[in-house]
């Protein structure tokens, strides 16, 4: 079921024009400027230890560790779609 | 408000009693050690509960006759009538009994009351109980002292047989020193007025003691001293029944359904049978003499009279009242029900909404935000923590630590009330919306809302199974037990928390993202807790059974949490659903992040 998806997402892909890839990838990037926002604050949150229970902190760097996730995730489909689109 | 001031009323005015008059000092502490040693009794009994005792509730309850039988066995090994009823009520309202079954235990129970004043008229007073307590009371602490729940529990009942021993001596010693200062019989009322006034009497102190075995111990011991006339002392005896029922009703109203209908029986029983013994007082005397005199009871053994008058009026409200049973069980059933009132009514569901597709979304999008509103202050009480203090910025570990008592609440009804009826509106609304014309796009929106409904229907239905456990380990004595609740209950808080805060949230096309972070939590925690449980098994710090329990309770919380981790995306995902889907971690993701995480840790 899931590769079927890829293969349709991937057709779709393929199919799109240029114009869609580029307006895809302006989205994402203001998707990525939001996250990056968000490490800012919690590498932020991080550098103030001493206002923070030892679990608190445990929390926020597993919540920074997603976002760094989420964002390579974000950016090889940006560099996927630029190579696409050069 | 009247409440708040009782307690510190009584206090005073118990202080002041105490102070002035020196010779209430013996009958006060007697009173003291007979309710200690039934609440040890209670104790002790509960702790042989989830085994033998409910077997035999369970299975002696299909005919009338031995419901009775069983009210009336069970009354007299306790000499707990409030025992028995408790266990009938939760037995009732959780419908492993029927209600005519539970009313015939109640009847039976009330009979087996009586037995309580024979042994005390026949034995207590007659023969220095005091000297029995004693040893009772060293072989009791001794037994208490074990680490078996069943030693235990017996160490609580040999104790509280020793401190209702105690109690009796020192309520006769009591009033014998009343004796020589005061003369209450001075104060005896005879005729109808006698028997109200003393009947009224009755019913208040067994309210005050929340005890009718204490108050028929009071009244004997009176009137053994003569402080109390032997007509007088039968109002007493009357009004004690009366009073139980009025506690057994107060009891009622904080239960459930069948708990309502059970004391409703019991208040009912009650109410006749004070009735018919107050109008029938003098044919009931005359009774009990003709009866004594075959029986073998000295026409001047006021005592034992006594004992058999309880007898009586309590056998013969029981034969009265039997032949109605059914027809009584009928109208508490027809006429005590929820209160359709209570139940929650949607806020956005009109009729007018229906007009076009977009208001169709949004009307359930802000339904579906008001159920989760609801789910979360009955999770939050479900966590045995007050709503504010989650929605707070306080500490949620310092809170979850200092819990001194779990929340009595019945998720039963209140998931009937807040949450089912609404998520039928909302149900009920989509599938009207959808027998209009929509477009693609609404049609979409609805159904991955009413998945969000579905899933917030989950989490309190996985708070239904997790109310109990932490009802019974939630505060347990084992610090390793209560450390591992602590954490469950710490891990949902934390939760609710995030998520109500990203609710809150102005929304960005990232907030549905920060969702990952909950799901890597609940994972990371899910599977520590795993480890921990294995390892405490493998060095006996931790009973199998309860680890066990444990381990289900983790499957709860990770179905509640996920629950309302998808519900949340469901209310947070919109028009950029799209792009930022392409952001979100996949469960082998995160489940790489955990493996990471917990590398980190070790």
């Amino acid at each position: 079921m899931k590769l079927k998806r890829l293969l349709g997402k991937l057709s779709q892909f393929l199919d799109s024009n240029n114009k869609t890839q580029q307006q895809e990838i302006k989205s994402i990037r203001k998707v990525l400027k939001v996250l990056k926002e968000k490490e800012h604050k919690l590498q932020a949150k991080l550098a103030n230890r001493q206002a923070y229970e030892a679990d608190e902190i445990e929390a926020l760097q597993l919540k920074l560790d997603v976002i760094y996730a989420q964002r390579r995730k974000g950016i090889e489909r940006v560099q996927a779609l630029k190579k696409n689109t050069s | 408000m009247l409440r708040k001031f009782t307690l510190p009323f009584v206090l005073l005015l118990l202080a002041y009693v105490l102070w002035v008059g020196a010779e209430f000092m013996d009958l006060a502490l007697g009173v003291a050690f007979f309710i200690f040693g039934m609440i040890c009794l209670e104790d002790g009994f509960k702790a042989f509960a989830g085994g033998a005792l409910e077997t035999i509730l369970q299975r002696s309850t299909n005919r009338l006759w031995k419901s009775l039988l069983l009210g009336f066995t069970s009354t007299t090994i306790m000499q707990s009538s409030t025992l028995v009823s408790l266990i009938t009520i939760s037995f009732v309202s959780s419908e492993m009994i029927a209600l005519a079954g539970g009313i015939g235990i109640i009847l039976g129970a009330n009979i087996g009351t009586s037995t309580g004043a024979w042994l005390i008229a026949g034995l207590g007073l007659k023969v220095d109980i005091g000297s029995y307590a004693m040893p009772m009371l060293v072989f009791g602490v001794l037994l208490l002292m074990q680490k078996s729940k069943t030693i235990k529990g017996a160490g609580n009942l040999v104790l509280g047989i020793g401190f209702l021993f105690f109690g009796i001596h020192f309520m006769k010693e009591g009033f014998t020193q009343l004796q020589g200062s005061f003369d209450l019989s001075a104060y005896s009322v005879s005729g109808v007025y006698g028997v109200l006034l003393f009947t009224l009497i009755g019913t208040l102190i067994t309210f005050l003691m929340q005890s009718s075995h204490a108050t028929l111990m009071i009244v004997i011991a009176a009137l053994a001293t003569g402080q109390v006339s032997y007509e007088n002392a039968l109002a007493l005896s009357i009004g004690a029944g009366l009073g139980s029922a009025v506690t057994t009703a107060l009891g009622g109203l904080a239960a459930n359904l069948g708990g309502k209908r059970v004391a409703a029986a019991q208040v009912v029983f009650s109410l006749v049978t004070t009735l018919l013994a107050m109008v029938l007082i003098n044919p009931l005397i005359i009774a009990v003499d003709w009866m004594a005199v075959y029986l073998g009871i000295a026409a001047a053994d006021y005592l034992l009279k006594l004992a058999l008058f309880q007898t009586l009026f309590r056998v013969l409200g029981a034969v009265i009242f039997m032949p109605f049973i059914n027809k009584i069980e009928v109208l508490l059933i027809k006429y005590i029900q929820f209160v359709p009132k209570s139940t929650e009514q949607p806020l956005y569901l009109y009729p007018e909404v229906l007009e076009t597709p977009s208001s169709v979304v949004a009307a359930v999008r802000k339904e579906v935000e008001h159920l989760f509103d609801n789910a979360f202050g009955l999770l939050a009480h479900g966590l045995s923590l007050k709503r504010s203090v989650i929605e707070s910025e306080e500490s949620l570990s310092t809170e979850v630590k200092n819990t001194r008592r779990i929340f009595p609440i019945d998720v039963e009804n209140a998931y009937e009330e807040k949450i089912k009826s609404l998520h039928s509106e909302i149900v009920a609304f989509i599938s009207e919306a959808q027998m209009r014309e929509s477009t693609h796009v609404a049609t979409e929106e609805l159904y991955v809302l009413r998945q969000a409904s579905r899933n917030i229907v989950g989490a309190v239905k996985g708070m239904k199974h997790l109310h109990n456990n932490l009802s019974r380990y939630g505060l347990s004595s084992n610090p390793a037990v209560r450390e591992r609740y602590d954490q469950i209950r710490l891990q949902l808080a934390r939760l609710l928390r995030e998520l109500r805060l990203l609710l809150k949230e102005e929304p960005s096309s990232a907030t549905a993202l920060s969702l990952d972070s909950l799901k890597l939590s609940i994972q990371k925690a899910s599977r520590a807790m795993t480890d921990d449980l294995d390892e405490m098994i493998r060095y006996r710090r931790l009973n199998a059974n309860i680890a066990t329990s444990i381990m289900n309770d983790e499957n709860y919380v990770a179905d509640i949490a996920n629950n309302l981790i998808a519900a949340v995306h469901a209310l947070l995902s919109k028009e950029e659903a799209a792009t930022t889907d392409q952001f979100n971690l996949d469960e082998i993701e995160i489940q790489r992040l955990v493996d990471k995480e917990s590398n980190v840790a070790k």
